[in-house]
This record gives C-alpha cells, sequence and structure tokens, in this order.
C-alpha cells in the first residue's frame, strides 16, 4: 500500500513540476467545448441532449493527449527502467497510474461540464449525486483502458496515432453509456433507463480496471 | 511418395472438400431453402450473414485464447494462430457488416441504422482493425505477440456485449426467430460449412506463417 501512495505521489509531483499533461488536456478540452458549442444550435432539448456527447469526446480526446504525453515522460532519462527494477508489483504501478488519470479527468470534467453548462446555455438538472457517479464511472473505464493501452504503445513507433486507434474502440462501450446517462441525467430523468446505463458504465470499468491489473505485468515487459 | 507430395495431395483432396462445401451450400441457400414470406429472395442473405457473424466472433475470441496462451507459454506459434484467426475474423465481420447493410435496407428501409447488435459488432470490427494495425508497427516478432495478445484480450471482451445486445438494449435486430425445418436445415449447413472453410483458411495461413517465421521473413512489410 506505501509503494503504490509512492508511486501516486511521484506521478502527482512530477506532473505539479513539469506540468506538461494536465495543462495540455485542460487547454485541449476547452478549445473542443469551444468549437462544440459554437456549433450546438437549434432547440434547448437538441442542446440537451447533444451535452453528454460533446463532453465525453471532449473528455475523451483530452485523456489521450494527456496519457501519451505522460507516458512520453516516463520514456525520457530512462524512468521506465528504473519504475521496472522498482521492487513492486506491475498490479501496483498500474493503480497508481491509474489513479493519476483518473485525479486529472475528474479535473478535467470539473472544469469541462460548467463550461459546456454555460457556452451552450442548457440547464442541469442531475442531482449531484448522480453527476459524481457518472463521472467516475466514465472515467475509471477510460482510465484503465488507456493506461494500459498507453504503457503498450508508449515505446512504439506512431505511438501516439496507435494509442487513440486502440483505445478508441474500446471506449466506445464506455463513451456510449457516459454520453447516454449524463444526457438522461441532465434532463433530470435518474429512471430506470438511466441506471441501465449506469449498469453497462459500472460494469465497463470493472472489466477493464480487473484485465488491466492483471494485464499490465505483461505490458511493462520492455 | 515424399512427405512433400504427400502433404500437397492431402491439400488439394481439403480444397476440392472445401469447394464441394461451399458448392452445396449455396445450392441449398438458393434453390433449397423455401422463400420467405415477408420478406422474400432478400432473406437468404441471412443464412451467409448468421455464418459470417458466427465466424467473426469465434475468430475474435480465438486470437484472445491464442494470445493468452502466448503470453503464458512465449511460445511464436500462438502468436500464428491468433494473426491467422484474427485476419479471418476482421474479414467475417466486416462482411457481416456488409451483408446486415444490404439486408437492413430491405427490412428497415435504410443502410445503417445504430442498432445495439450493429453498434456492437462495428466497435468489435474496428477493434479488430486497431489489432492489425499495431501487429504491423511491430518489428520485434516477440513483443509484437506479447502487444497484440492483450489488444486481442481487451477486445474479446465485446464480444458478450455483440451477442447479448439485443436482449440487454431491446434492439430491432431479430433475435432467434422461429423457422421453418428446411431453413434450419440450411442454416446450420451454411454455418457448418463457413466453419469448416473458415478452420481450413485458418490452419493453412497458420501454416504459412510459421513458414515466413522459419524464413526470417516474419517483417510485418511481408504479412500484408
Amino acid at each position: 500500500m506505501a509503494s503504490y501512495w509512492w508511486l501516486l505521489q511521484k506521478d502527482l509531483l512530477t506532473e505539479y513540476r513539469a506540468r506538461q499533461s494536465w495543462p495540455t488536456m485542460a487547454l485541449l478540452g476547452g478549445v473542443v467545448a469551444m468549437v462544440f458549442s459554437l456549433q450546438a444550435e437549434g432547440t434547448d432539448a437538441v442542446r440537451q441532449s447533444l451535452l453528454g456527447t460533446m463532453l465525453w469526446i471532449a473528455t475523451f480526446f483530452a485523456a489521450m493527449t494527456g496519457l501519451d504525453r505522460a507516458f512520453a515522460l516516463e520514456r525520457q532519462d530512462g524512468c521506465w527502467d528504473g519504475l521496472r527494477s522498482y521492487p513492486v508489483h506491475s498490479t501496483t504501478v498500474f493503480l497508481a497510474k491509474f489513479t493519476s488519470h483518473v485525479l486529472a479527468l475528474g479535473l478535467l470534467q470539473a472544469l469541462l461540464t460548467p463550461l459546456f453548462i454555460v457556452l451552450c446555455h442548457v440547464a442541469w438538472h442531475a442531482p449531484w449525486w448522480a453527476t459524481l457517479l457518472v463521472a467516475a464511472l466514465g472515467n475509471f473505464g477510460i482510465a484503465a483502458v488507456g493506461t494500459l493501452v498507453g504503457a503498450l504503445t508508449s515505446g512504439m513507433k506512431h505511438g501516439g496515432g496507435m494509442l487513440v486507434v486502440v483505445v478508441l474502440p474500446l471506449s466506445v462501450p464506455v463513451l456510449l453509456a457516459a454520453a447516454e446517462a449524463t444526457r438522461l441525467m441532465s434532463a433530470g430523468q435518474c429512471d430506470a433507463a438511466w441506471w441501465r446505463w449506469i449498469n453497462l458504465l459500472a460494469a465497463f470499468a470493472i472489466i477493464y480496471l480487473t484485465a488491466g491489473a492483471a494485464l499490465f505485468e505483461f505490458v511493462v515487459e520492455d | 511418395m515424399d512427405t512433400c507430395t504427400a502433404s500437397f495431395h492431402r491439400r488439394s483432396i481439403s480444397d476440392v472438400m472445401c469447394a464441394l462445401l461451399v458448392a452445396a451450400m449455396f445450392v441449398a441457400i438458393f434453390w433449397l431453402a423455401p422463400e420467405e414470406q415477408t420478406m422474400g429472395e432478400v432473406q437468404r442473405i441471412m443464412y451467409v450473414h448468421i455464418a459470417v457473424a458466427w465466424c467473426g466472433l469465434l475468430g475474435s475470441l480465438i486470437t484472445a485464447g491464442a494470445g493468452l496462451l502466448y503470453l503464458l507459454r512465449r511460445n511464436i506459434v500462438c502468436d500464428q494462430w491468433a494473426q491467422a484467426a484474427a485476419e479471418w475474423g476482421w474479414l467475417c465481420c466486416g462482411l457481416t457488416l456488409v451483408t446486415g447493410s444490404l439486408w437492413a435496407r430491405e427490412a428497415w428501409g435504410v443502410w445503417w441504422t445504430w442498432e445495439p447488435r450493429l453498434t456492437s459488432m462495428f466497435i468489435l470490427w474496428t477493434i479488430q482493425c486497431g489489432y492489425l494495425l499495431v501487429r504491423a508497427n511491430l518489428d520485434d516478432p516477440h513483443r509484437r505477440a506479447r502487444v497484440a495478445a492483450v489488444v486481442a484480450i481487451l477486445g474479446a471482451l465485446d464480444v458478450p456485449l455483440v451477442v447479448m445486445a439485443t436482449r440487454w438494449f431491446r434492439g430491432m435486430h431479430p433475435e432467434a426467430p422461429t423457422m421453418e425445418p428446411t431453413m434450419r436445415a440450411v442454416l446450420a449447413l451454411s454455418v457448418i460449412g463457413f466453419s469448416l472453410v473458415s478452420a481450413g483458411l485458418v490452419t493453412r495461413r497458420r501454416g504459412q506463417l510459421g513458414r515466413q517465421h522459419q524464413l526470417g521473413l516474419a517483417d510485418p512489410a511481408h504479412s500484408y
């Protein structure tokens, strides 16, 4: 457990000092929010229905930028080799990296959600607990699969492109479920249909987190 | 008769048997199966559509299984099976989407709709595209095998979603429609026929990849 906190602290401290990944993510998310909101025309209902999709697409592409930068930083100056030689199980490394990405995505959404609401002129009827639940489960799914594939593609030629090519189709079920759940809850409909999307989100978050923890051992071999 | 000639004769016999099976399958689909009352001739697409969908899903599962075996045993032959199954699975999933689209045009009046099973199948096909692209971007055979195995295992997690999509999300896709016995027999023949042809092609492709590896030609540029 101590190793997990040290690794998490190392990632957060590196980001605090370098300020490379998180500001890039915030900037990209903000620009995407601006561009989408410029195109979001029509009635209130139409804009409300598009809000979830736009928010999660912006989150996804910003997340990919962050993941690519995070693993590129690890590859610099032999940091990755140092991490591999550190006497700790690979699952702990995965969980620490996963947590730092979840935190990054959480902060990004704390910024993007009000930005989208303001720019698209829509009302937000979702209760706070539902907003937190959807954000947490969606971010868990994206961060789990993103961390695993980000580590896989980090040393590869065209690694950044490969990351998006592999993670996007794997994340589509998570993005669809999160976008639908966001659309329903933003209209204040936390009903049975909403819970069905939450179940799907939870299932993918658990499956990807378990698969990531189990397979990360094979990822950190080189 | 030397080993090489015997192997050539065995392959020729299996080729002829496969060709006869495919011919029998198409005769059964176009002449033996009765015309469906509501959709007419277009319904015959279903015999090919279900068979290629089955092969596509099976290909994805075999790719993941062979990938898992590679991770456990580090035997490059497992990776060759994974690649052969992935290529065939990709083609079959693509054919599923094309035949499904042709059927949807007649049944639903659109070439494409974001129906749960269509969407999940499309996602699986894009995952398979990603898998093949990742393979093509790695030169070292063992690194390629390891990375591809992880992607294949993650990709196979979409297979239950494809199978259960109609039940979980109440889509428009027909689920276990009632058929008369002749139609069911033709469908069974089609599924068995496509499965045997798939097994033959995947085995042959695996042999080709094995020979490429022995000759030192396992570079992606020679595989695609």
